[in-house]
C-alpha cells in the first residue's frame, strides 16, 4: 500500500535513492550542445509571415495622425496594424491594481520610448523592417514625467489622465511596535539609498508565432513562454477570446529570469495574422527592443531606511519608506515587486517591529517587470547596509552584530513581523562555516595591512533569507487574489514499462525536467533517462504557473511525488486483485509490485501497466484502463492575508551567507573582487550540480546589478541605453570564481525536503559588494548608497576627499 | 531592395550556391537560407558572441558578417561537432554535459565554437587564457565557473585523446 508524506530522499520506494540528491547529466544537455533545441526562432509555419513593430520615439505624446498606405501597398506586406485596430477589438492590459495598463499598442497616446505605434506583417523580417520606414506618424509631444520624484510633483502631467493621479498606490504596512522600539532604541542608524533599474536579459530575447483561426474564433501562439497557462488568460482579456481558445505552446527558452516580456508582442503578432487571414506570424524581439521596453526593466527605487538598535547591538526596529518607479503602468506587474519582501521582511533577524510605507508611481520610463528576486534583492541592499551602518556605529564586527541578531534554530518555524512563517534554519552554523571557509580573521588582518599601505580593500559579510515556492497571497495588497499556486503533472507508464511526465511549462535553464525525471525514477524504480518529460499545450494541461518564485523544483517534486503515490496505490490495487490478496499485502520497491510477506513474488511495472491496458478481463471491476495520474500540487498551510499583508506566503525559507573581499582602485574608482566565499543551505539538494549553477549565475547576476549594469534615462525620459555596449552584463572575467560549502537543513515542509532555491544569490551578492565597498571607502568618510557602484560613481566620490 | 548576389560558400563540408540579398547577414543565412538554426542570435549588434561561427578557421561574428562576404570560404557551425555516423557528441559537448556548462543552453553553441579554436591553438589553457579567449562570449545563466571547468575538463580529454 502507499506510502504518506515523503519527507526525504530516504523515504523513496527504492533500497538507495540512484538519482534524487545525485549530481546526473542534465536530460535537457544534449540537445542544448548540438543546437537543435527548438528554440521559437528556430520554428517555422507554412506560410509563416514575419512582424516588425513601430516604437515611438517620445516617452509621451498624443499620436494625431498614422498614415499606413505607402506600407500597404508595398509588394510582400500582408498587413499593417495600428492602434486603431485595437480600439475596435481589445481591452488594455490587466494589471494589479486594476485600471493602470495600456494597449498593447498605442491608442491615442504613447506613454514610454519604445511603446508599439504599428506594426507590419511581411514576408521576411527584411521587408517587414523596409514597410515600418513607410509608416508616418504624426505625434504632438506632451510634457512628461521623467522619475518618481517628478511623478508625485503638483501640477505634474499625468501618465494615465483617467485616474487623476500618478500614484498607482500608496500605503503603510505597520508590524507591531514601530514607534516604541524606535523611541526606546539607544542608536537609530537611518540613511536613503537608491536603486537604479536593472532587469533580466536572458540571451535570448522574446519571440512568438501567433495564428489565429478565423472560423473556429481561436489562437495558437508559440513562444518563450515562462508562464503559459497564465498568458493564455492574460491574452483571453486583452484579445476578448475565450480563454479556452487560446492555446499557448511554450518552446524551450534561452533565460528568463522573469522578465522575458511577452504579452504585447503576443496580442500584435495575433492581431495581424487575424488581419493577414489566419497565416501565421512570427514576432522575435530584437535585442534593442528588448532594451527600450522588453520585459527587462525592473527596480526603479528611492529608499528612505532607519534601524533601531540596542546598545548591546540588538536590533528591535526597521522602518523602510519606498519609492518605486513603476515606469509606464503597471501591465508588467512590477507592482508585485514591492510587495515580495513581506515574504521575508526583516531577514535572518528577530526584528520585533517593522514599517513598510510604499508608494508605487507611473513615470513616462518603460514598465517594470519581474527579475530574479522579483524585489529582495534592493530590499537586502538596504537592509544590510544598515546593520553595517550599525555595526561601524557600535564600533562591533559587521559579522559579530549580525550573530547576535539571528533567528536561533529552536526557534523555527518562526513568524516574521510581515506575517510569513519560516520553516527553518541554521543561520549560525552557516555564518561560522563561512567565516571558517574565508579565514575571517586572517582577511580581516590582511586588511589591515593593506589599509596602513594606504590601499582601500573592503570585505562583505551577508546573510539572507530566500523565500522560496512563491504564492499569490504575498501580493495581496498590491491586489492579486488568491492563495495557492497549483502546479500539475501527469505521470503515465505504457506498455512496455516507458514513462512520461507530462508538465504544462517548458525548459528555460534551471533543470526541472531532470528534476522530474530524478524523482519519477527513484519513486518508480526506472532508470532517469529512460523517463520523458514533455510539455502539454496550455489548453490541455493541467492547471500550472511554470518558472517563477523560486518555486518549481520544489513544485514539480510535489507534482510528482503525488502522481506516482496515486500509481503506486493503483498499481498495488490491481496487483492484488491478480494474486488474490489484498492491496495492504502488495508494496512497491525498486520498480517492482511485490508481495510484502514474500518479496521474490512480484510484477514490474511493465507488466502491470500492460495487463491495465491490454487484459481488461483480468482487472478488478472498478478500474479504468489507464496506468496513468495526474497531480496537482499547492504548498500545503497557506493562508489568506490580514489587512496587514500578514500571512503564510512562501513555503521555505533558504539561507546563505556570502563573504567577499573587494578593493576599490583610488585612481580610477573600478572595484575589483579578490575573493568570494559563500555558505548556503537550501534543504536537500535535489541536483547539487543544478544548485551550484542556480548560485553561481545568481552571483554573476549579483556582480552586475553592484557594479556595472543600469538602465541610465536623461533628464526628458529618453532612454540612454539601448545596446549591449551601454547595458553591461558581466563577462567570464568580472564574474569572481567562489569558493563554496554547504549545510543541509532540510525544510520539514517540503517535499523531500527540498528549498526553493533559484533566488538566494542574487538576494546576497549585491548587499554583500555594497557592504564591502563601504568597508573598504570607510576610512575615508565616504560611502556610496546608489547601485551600481560603477567606476564613474566612484570615482566621483573619490574626488569629494581627493 | 538591391539586386541580388550570388554567394558559393562551404558550410560544414558541403557546398552551397545561393542568391542573396548583399544586406543579409551571415547568421540569417545559415538560420533562415541554409536551415542551421544551431548558431543563436543574441544582440545582432557584435556583443554577445551568441553567433560565433568558424570563419576559414577562424572565429568571428555571424551577425557582423554580411552572408555575400564569405563567398569563397568556409564556415563551420555547431551542427558539424556531433559525430553525424555515430551520433556521438564532440568532447567539447560532451565536457559541456558533463561539466554542466550550460543552464538555458542558448548560448552554448557560441561557447563551444570559440572553445573548438582556443584548444587547436592551445590545447593546454590556463584558466587566464580560457577566459580571455571566452571574454567576448556573455551568458546571462550560469555566472561562467562551470563553463570555465568544461573547458579544462574538454582540453584534458582531447590531450589524452591524442596521447593515445
Ligand atoms: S548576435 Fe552576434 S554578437 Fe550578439
Ligand atoms: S546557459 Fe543560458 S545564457 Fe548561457
Amino acid at each position: 500500500m502507499a506510502r504518506g508524506v515523503l519527507k526525504l530522499p530516504e523515504d523513496l520506494p527504492v533500497s538507495v535513492p540512484r538519482f534524487v540528491g545525485k549530481e546526473v547529466t542534465r536530460l535537457e544537455d544534449p540537445g542544448l550542445v548540438t543546437g537543435t533545441a527548438e528554440f521559437i526562432d528556430n520554428l517555422s509555419l507554412a506560410g509563416m509571415l514575419h512582424c516588425a513593430i513601430l516604437r515611438s520615439p517620445h516617452p509621451h505624446a498624443r499620436i494625431l495622425r498614422i498614415d499606413t498606405s505607402a506600407a500597404e501597398a508595398m509588394d510582400g506586406v500582408a498587413a499593417v496594424l495600428t492602434g486603431e485596430d485595437l480600439r475596435r477589438w481589445c481591452n488594455p492590459a490587466v494589471t494589479a491594481p486594476e485600471g493602470w495598463g495600456s494597449y498593447s499598442m498605442a491608442v491615442d497616446k504613447v506613454r514610454f520610448v519604445g511603446e508599439p505605434v504599428a506594426a507590419v506583417a511581411a514576408c521576411n523580417r527584411y521587408l517587414a523592417e523596409d514597410a515600418l520606414e513607410q509608416i508616418r506618424v504624426e505625434y504632438e509631444p506632451l510634457p512628461c514625467v521623467p522619475d518618481a520624484h517628478a511623478a508625485t510633483t503638483p501640477g505634474a502631467s499625468l501618465v494615465f489622465e483617467e485616474k487623476g493621479s500618478n500614484v498607482i498606490q500608496s500605503r503603510v504596512y505597520d508590524w507591531g511596535e514601530v514607534d516604541r522600539m524606535f523611541a526606546e532604541a539607544d542608536h537609530v542608524v537611518s540613511n536613503t539609498f537608491r536603486w537604479n533599474r536593472v532587469g533580466a536579459n536572458p540571451t535570448e530575447t522574446f519571440g512568438c508565432i501567433c495564428q489565429w483561426d478565423l472560423t473556429g474564433n481561436a489562437l495558437t501562439c508559440h513562444g518563450s513562454y515562462q508562464v503559459p497557462r497564465f498568458m493564455a488568460l492574460g491574452r483571453s482579456a486583452t484579445l476578448r477570446l475565450p480563454a479556452n481558445r487560446i492555446r499557448i505552446i511554450a518552446q524551450p527558452m534561452g533565460g528568463g529570469f522573469g522578465g522575458k516580456g511577452g504579452p504585447r508582442g503576443t496580442d500584435i503578432a495575433a492581431l495581424l495574422s487575424r488581419k493577414a487571414e489566419g497565416r501565421p506570424v512570427k514576432y522575435i524581439e530584437d535585442r534593442i527592443e528588448y532594451l527600450l521596453a522588453g520585459g527587462g526593466q525592473s527596480w526603479d527605487r528611492h529608499y528612505e531606511a532607519a534601524l533601531a538598535v540596542r546598545a548591546d547591538g540588538t536590533i528591535t526596529g526597521l522602518k523602510v519608506k519606498l519609492l518605486d518607479d513603476q515606469g509606464a503602468g503597471a501591465e508588467g506587474y512590477g507592482t508585485i515587486s514591492a510587495a515580495k519582501p513581506l515574504a521575508a521582511f526583516t531577514g535572518c533577524y528577530r526584528i520585533e517591529a517593522a514599517r513598510y510605507d510604499l508608494t508605487l508611481v507611473a513615470t513616462n520610463r518603460a514598465p517594470t517587470y519581474p527579475f530574479r528576486g522579483y524585489g529582495p534583492p534592493p530590499h537586502y541592499f538596504v537592509l544590510e547596509s544598515l546593520v553595517d551602518m550599525a555595526a561601524r556605529k557600535l564600533g562591533m564586527d559587521p559579522a559579530e552584530l549580525r550573530r547576535r541578531n539571528y533567528i536561533r534554530p529552536e526557534q523555527f518555524p518562526y513568524v516574521v513581523p510581515s506575517g510569513n512563517e519560516y520553516d527553518s534554519g541554521q543561520y549560525e552554523v552557516v555564518l561560522d562555516k563561512a567565516l571558517a571557509l574565508a579565514d575571517y580573521a586572517k582577511l580581516r588582518a590582511e586588511q589591515a595591512r593593506a589599509r596602513a599601505a594606504g590601499r582601500l580593500i573592503g570585505i562583505g559579510v551577508v546573510s539572507t533569507v530566500e523565500p522560496g515556492v512563491f504564492d499569490w497571497n504575498c501580493y495581496a495588497t498590491v491586489g492579486v487574489p488568491g492563495v495557492g499556486v497549483p502546479e500539475g503533472v501527469k505521470v503515465a507508464v505504457d506498455i512496455l514499462g516507458n514513462v512520461t511526465v507530462a508538465v504544462g511549462f517548458n525548459l528555460q535553464g534551471q533543470g526541472q525536467f531532470t528534476v522530474a525525471a530524478q524523482v519519477a525514477a527513484d519513486y518508480l524504480g526506472v532508470d532517469m533517462h529512460a523517463v520523458r518529460v514533455a510539455t502539454a499545450a496550455s489548453d490541455v494541461a493541467l492547471p500550472h504557473f511554470g518558472q517563477g518564485g523560486s518555486r518549481l523544483g520544489v513544485s514539480v517534486t510535489g507534482a510528482v511525488l503525488g502522481a506516482c503515490r496515486k500509481l503506486e496505490v493503483l498499481f498495488c490495487r490491481v496487483v492484488a486483485h491478480l494474486m488474490q490478496t489484498t492491496p495492504e499485502q502488495v508494496e512497491l520497491m525498486d520498480g517492482r509490485l511485490r508481495l510484502k510477506a514474500n518479496p521474490a513474488v512480484g510484477m514490474t511495472l511493465a507488466e502491470v501497466a500492460g495487463t491495465m491496458l491490454a487484459r481488461s478481463d483480468l482487472l478488478p471491476p472498478d478500474v479504468e484502463p489507464c496506468p496513468e495520474a495526474n497531480y496537482v500540487w499547492t504548498a500545503p498551510g497557506r493562508t489568506a492575508p490580514d489587512e496587514q499583508g500578514r500571512c503564510k506566503s512562501y513555503l521555505t525559507a533558504a539561507n546563505a551567507t556570502h563573504l567577499v573581499m573587494v578593493e576599490v582602485d583610488r585612481e580610477t574608482g573600478q572595484t575589483s573582487i579578490l575573493g568570494y566565499w559563500i555558505v548556503d543551505d537550501c534543504g536537500t539538494r535535489l541536483n547539487p550540480a543544478t544548485v551550484d549553477g542556480q548560485i553561481e549565475g545568481g552571483v554573476a547576476q549579483g556582480v552586475g546589478a553592484a557594479l556595472f549594469e543600469e538602465y541610465v534615462y536623461g533628464e526628458s525620459a529618453q532612454p540612454l541605453v539601448t545596446t549591449f555596449v551601454d547595458y553591461l552584463i558581466p563577462t567570464i572575467g568580472e564574474v569572481p570564481s567562489s569558493r563554496k560549502a554547504v549545510v543541509v537543513t532540510p525544510s520539514p515542509v517540503s517535499p523531500l525536503g527540498a528549498k526553493g532555491t533559484g533566488e538566494g544569490a542574487i538576494h546576497t551578492t549585491p548587499a554583500a559588494i555594497m557592504c564591502a565597498i563601504n568597508d573598504a571607502l570607510s576610512p575615508l568618510g565616504i560611502e556610496v548608497r546608489e547601485t551600481p557602484a560603477s567606476p564613474r560613481r566612484l570615482w566621483q566620490l573619490l574626488q569629494q576627499v581627493a | 531592395m538591391t539586386d541580388k548576389q550570388r554567394v558559393c560558400v562551404t558550410v560544414n563540408g558541403r557546398r552551397y550556391e545561393r542568391w542573396v540579398e548583399p544586406r543579409l547577414t551571415l547568421v540569417d543565412f545559415l538560420r533562415h537560407e541554409l536551415h542551421l538554426g544551431g548558431t543563436h542570435v543574441g544582440c545582432e549588434h557584435g556583443i554577445c558572441g551568441l553567433c560565433t561561427v568558424l570563419i576559414d578557421g577562424r572565429s568571428g561574428r555571424s551577425c557582423l558578417t554580411l552572408a555575400v562576404q564569405v563567398d569563397g570560404a568556409e564556415v563551420t557551425t555547431i551542427e558539424s561537432l556531433r559525430d553525424p555516423s555515430t551520433g556521438a557528441l564532440h568532447p567539447i559537448q560532451q565536457a559541456f554535459v558533463d561539466a554542466h556548462g550550460l543552464q538555458c543552453g542558448f548560448c552554448t553553441p557560441g561557447f563551444i565554437m570559440t572553445t573548438v579554436e582556443l584548444l587547436r591553438e592551445n590545447p593546454d589553457p590556463s584558466d587566464e587564457e580560457i577566459k580571455r579567449a571566452l571574454d567576448g562570449n556573455l551568458c546571462r545563466c550560469t555566472g561562467y565557473q562551470s563553463i570555465l571547468a568544461s573547458v579544462r575538463l574538454a582540453a584534458r580529454r582531447l590531450r589524452e585523446g591524442r596521447e593515445a
